[in-house]
């Protein structure tokens, strides 16, 4: 058989195309729950890490199943603001925002629209709110634990593709992200949080001031200033909320 | 075992292996290979792609017509990659590492390997020798990347599959985290191979 023929490779070629489009759809349809399920437990497993409920990795020892399910047990609120402070609506307790969804109030927060962001508040008082932005190869994202007072109790960041060693410390780095911990965001202020090159300011015996200042990552200027401007966009957006919070301690 | 199956199966693994002496698959190897977890996953994944991609176009070799030859190898190397990335994304236990892997699952398409075995082999052999064929090879990208990754994850975390292995007074050193030290280490590879194996050596 003459297989160099034009109808013959039209065919074929049509033939090869639709089959491997098939096979692949059927893959992915039959699979993207389980996908879902992952993602999702993984973005819990973040949050929790950040309100301080474990680690990360001890999170992902126990399993996916028991983590959401330690995360029902801890959360009591979770309801989406906009940028005047006003609560919108209120969320089930099992919706958490994938990174995608993210992305979309990100854009609405950049250009100014109406960008309906989520507030999540633990049963112990916590706050924990998310943040988008872009780092140098690839989207970054993460979510910061407030307690009642406003101050930081923790952070976990996490990202899309950022230098394995360098900007990947963003959340490989447990000591990145404790520096954030008691650091008090100035909320309303035209830079409410700061990830200093060079050094945050530091006390005499070397350990860093409660401020809302800290250390940038050496080897990572990219990646520190983008998550910089991640920060400071998205608490800015949560920043009439934030302050409208009765417990809010007045400075 | 017949000579001939021994043959295809063993000498991609060290005398004809696709990294240290066909150089190929060089990118991937500097990029993936921190962790060992992620050597790992990624070798097995590549030994999928390159098996079933081999085995598959093996079986239609003689119906493909020869001008869109290229072509049909992409689409079907490009559906195992898929395969690969949704698989290792559907389970719990492998989700984190494919997020750690992030783009380099899918750049399996690109690894030079496949394409190189399916060109070279798979298109001029039966089936079941070109499964074993792209097996091999994806086994000898592996290793390389695995013994690349336990240096590299030992010297630049003082780790091995994420347990502490040094002393916590080990400073990680950075350089061996960052691909260039990859590439030394290759080199190292490729030196201590070629002083074993002479024929290897350029006059």
């Amino acid at each position: 058989m003459n297989t160099n023929n034009n109808f013959y490779t039209v065919i074929y070629t049509t033939i090869v195309v639709v089959v491997v489009a098939a096979v692949l759809a059927f893959v992915s349809q039959s699979l993207k729950e389980r996908q879902e399920a992952n993602e999702k437990a993984d973005t819990i497993s973040q949050m929790l890490t950040a309100a301080q409920f474990g680690s990360k990795a001890s999170f992902q020892k126990i399993g996916n199943s028991a983590t959401i399910a330690k995360y029902l047990e801890e959360i009591s609120e979770a309801y989406t603001v906009n940028v005047a402070g006003e609560k919108v609506a209120e969320l089930p307790l099992d919706k958490v925002y994938s990174p995608k969804e993210l992305k979309a109030q990100n854009r609405l927060i950049k250009n100014g629209g109406d960008a309906q962001i989520p507030v999540f508040v633990f049963k112990n008082g916590t706050t924990v709110l998310p943040i988008y932005g872009a780092g140098l190869w690839g989207p970054i994202w993460g979510y910061i634990a407030f307690g009642t007072d406003n101050s930081i109790i923790g952070a976990y960041f996490d990202h899309e593709s950022e230098t394995a060693g360098l900007g990947s410390r963003i959340k490989d780095d447990p000591e990145f992200q404790a520096q954030f911990k008691a650091q008090q965001p100035a909320f309303g202020e035209s830079e409410i949080f700061a990830i200093v090159k060079g050094g945050a300011p530091k006390d005499a015996s070397g350990a860093d001031i409660v401020d809302n200042k800290i250390d940038a990552i050496t080897g990572a200027t990219m990646t520190s200033k983008g998550l910089d401007e991640a920060i400071n966009a998205w608490l800015g957006a949560y920043s009439a909320h934030m302050k409208a919070q009765p417990n809010t301690v007045e400075e | 075992m017949n000579a001939k199956i021994k043959e295809t199966l063993f000498n991609p693994i060290f005398k004809g292996n696709p990294i240290t002496v066909l150089v190929l698959g060089i990118c991937s190897s500097l990029a993936v290979t921190v962790t060992l977890k992620g050597a790992l996953v990624m070798a097995l994944s590549v030994m999928f792609v390159t098996g079933l991609s081999s085995v598959v176009l093996s079986i239609l070799r003689n119906t493909i017509p020869s001008r869109v030859r290229i072509i049909v190898q992409l689409v079907v190397v490009a559906m195992m990659v898929i395969l690969v990335d949704q698989i290792l994304k559907s389970f719990e236990a492998t989700y984190p590492i494919d997020k750690q892997l992030s783009v380099y699952i899918s750049l399996i398409i690109t690894n030079c390997i496949v394409m190189g075995r399916i060109e070279a082999f798979a298109l001029g052999n039966k089936p079941f020798p070109s499964f074993l064929d792209g097996i091999a090879n994806g086994a000898g990208y592996g290793l390389v990347l695995i013994v690349v990754a336990f240096f590299r994850e030992l010297l630049g975390s003082g780790t091995l599959f994420g347990l502490q292995v040094l002393p916590s007074c080990y400073v990680t050193n950075n350089l061996v985290i960052l691909p260039p030290f990859a590439l030394i280490l290759l080199g190292c590879i490729v030196w201590v191979q070629r002083s074993i194996q002479k024929d290897l050596q350029e006059k």
